[in-house]
């Protein structure tokens, strides 16, 4: 399969899943169309020589950016041995950026084929708003859809002498290091269990290749200095 | 300080004290465009480094220090007030300021508590004293509002930190509720199914807290069915209006209506017509 996350040099017409999506020139101006349904989303760019860039960004964008913050619900608890590490596969929503680029990158458009929703994760008076995910637990990379889901590798390790029992996994999204090529989109994470009701999640980078690149996230285009990129889920697994 | 440091070319048809006083008012006027350049500049290169309300503080901060150095580094030996004297003379003075500026002080003094607690922040949607708005800006003295309906509203800081303040996007969820009345002869449970549905298909309500659907009265004309939804509290006021649209036109769709008041009047005799042309029937 043809990655169709890539770097294009306009004009050009391209379909990522059902959605079409072009760059034309006119009167040397660019004019970027996406068609959604039956509206069409249009942009100009003022210059003629950008190149656009079409790749997974972090899922928490959409319908609305009001978080950094994604949950992902496990369809069924999940219990961890005590002092233990363990592997698993989990789906994770993806959102797709594009960006026009010429010396710098901006972002353009952003889209999905999944439908959004937010969640609170912890008290009503200072819990995150999350974007809301469910996904089943997997041993293994699980084979799904990668225009609409993407798997997230977690290691898990239980640092603590007791059994802990895992329902939801937050994840800070500045932080997030996605990468796409050869039919999939992927993420590594940890998830260290501090204590019975704490634990900590961070992201770590994967090897790639030339067809398994790393992704240009959102916060990385917006030269967004990150101070935190780890989650502390201190309100419960 | 000599005055030629800041003239080289001396004015001789002034006298000292006008030169001093021109001086003293040059050093603010140059010291304020300064203060104010290193604010815009702090504020253009930090816009999206930083908190709103962090960059506020910062920005004042530095607009004041600048003004405040300039004072006591070029202006005080322009007029060759010594830093320590004011400490002897702050004592009377600061008794008469106390008298003739209570209210400025108290303002003064609530402002800086309002920074320290911070019940309110910049662009946060509250209520004091009947007023919804937007919080603008907390200045030393006053608060700035913009109302819902666009008006400037300056509220003194000492009312905002003496009254009761109402921050609706101060926690993390606000909830809101509509009670939905179908007519008797509807199945409740398939409007409940349906108000379920759209609540699902909503992505601002809330997964978690649950939102809640329930029959709550069975009412002189309606059965009630009572909504509560969760929302990211920002978003609060628009879903609201969108989803009680929405579960009006899909009942509606789905041949559930929305009961209004009706009365079922049974005659203890069979009823007859009396005409003009007809005995009674």
């Amino acid at each position: 399969m043809k990655d169709v996350f890539s770097t294009y040099k306009p004009p050009f017409d391209v379909k990522i899943g059902e959605v079409p999506i072009s760059v034309s020139e006119e009167n040397g101006i660019l004019i970027y169309r996406r068609q959604d349904d039956d509206d069409i989303y249009e942009k100009m760019i003022l210059n003629g020589n950008s190149e656009i860039l079409i790749n997974p960004i972090e899922p928490v964008n959409l319908p609305k950016s009001l978080s950094p913050f994604l949950l992902i619900e496990l369809e069924k608890p999940l219990v961890v041995s005590p002092k233990s590490k363990q592997i698993i596969f989990l789906t994770f929503p993806i959102e797709i950026g594009v960006f026009v680029s010429d010396k710098e990158l901006r972002i353009l458009d952003i889209f999905s084929f999944n439908n959004g929703k937010f969640t609170l994760y912890g008290p009503q008076n200072n819990g995150l708003i999350c974007r809301y995910w469910k996904s089943e637990v997997f041993t293994s990379i699980p084979q799904i859809n990668s225009l609409h889901q993407g798997a997230i590798e977690i290691e898990i390790n239980n640092d603590i002498n007791e059994w802990s029992e895992i329902t939801q996994i937050v994840f800070n999204a500045y932080g997030m290091k996605i990468y796409h090529g050869d039919g999939r989109i992927s993420m590594k994470a940890n998830m260290k269990i501090q204590s019975r009701s704490i634990a900590e999640t961070s992201f770590t980078l994967l090897p790639t290749t030339s067809l398994f690149k790393r992704s240009v996230e959102l916060y990385t285009a917006r030269k967004i200095a990150i101070n935190v990129s780890k989650c502390v889920m201190e309100h419960g697994l | 300080m000599n005055n030629s440091t800041f003239f080289p070319y001396s004015l001789p048809s002034l006298s000292g004290i006008v030169l001093d006083a021109i001086s003293v008012v040059l050093i603010l006027f140059i010291s304020l465009i300064f203060a104010k350049v290193a604010t815009i500049y702090t504020q253009r290169s930090l816009k999206e480094k930083m908190e709103k309300e962090h960059l506020n503080i910062l920005n004042k901060t530095i607009y004041y220090g600048i003004i405040t150095l300039s004072i006591l580094l070029f202006i005080f030996p322009i007029l060759k007030i010594e830093a320590s004297s004011l400490l002897v003379a702050g004592g009377v003075v600061g008794i008469v300021i106390g008298f003739a500026s209570q209210s400025i002080v108290g303002n003064l003094i609530s402002g800086i508590f309002l920074m320290i607690e911070r019940p309110v922040k910049i662009g946060d949607q509250i209520n004091i004293e009947g007023n919804y708005g937007f919080v603008e800006d907390i200045n030393l003295v006053s608060t700035i509002m913009r109302t819902y309906d666009g008006l400037y509203i300056r509220v003194p800081n000492e009312t905002v930190f003496t009254t009761n303040i109402v921050n609706f996007v101060a926690n993390s969820a606000r909830r809101f509720e509509y009670n939905v009345g179908v007519r008797y002869d509807d199945d409740a449970d398939k409007a409940i199914a349906i108000i379920e549905d759209l609540i699902e298909a909503q992505p601002l309500a809330l997964k978690n807290p649950v939102p809640q659907v329930f029959v709550h009265e069975l009412a002189d004309n309606a059965v009630t069915i009572l909504v509560r939804i969760w929302c990211p509290p920002t978003e609060w006021y628009s879903v609201k209006m969108e989803m009680l649209w929405n579960i009006k036109k899909t009942l509606e769709e789905n041949e559930i209506e929305i009961a209004f008041p009706q009365r079922t009047v049974w005659f203890a005799n069979e009823l007859s017509l009396k005409t003009k042309d007809e005995n009674i029937k």
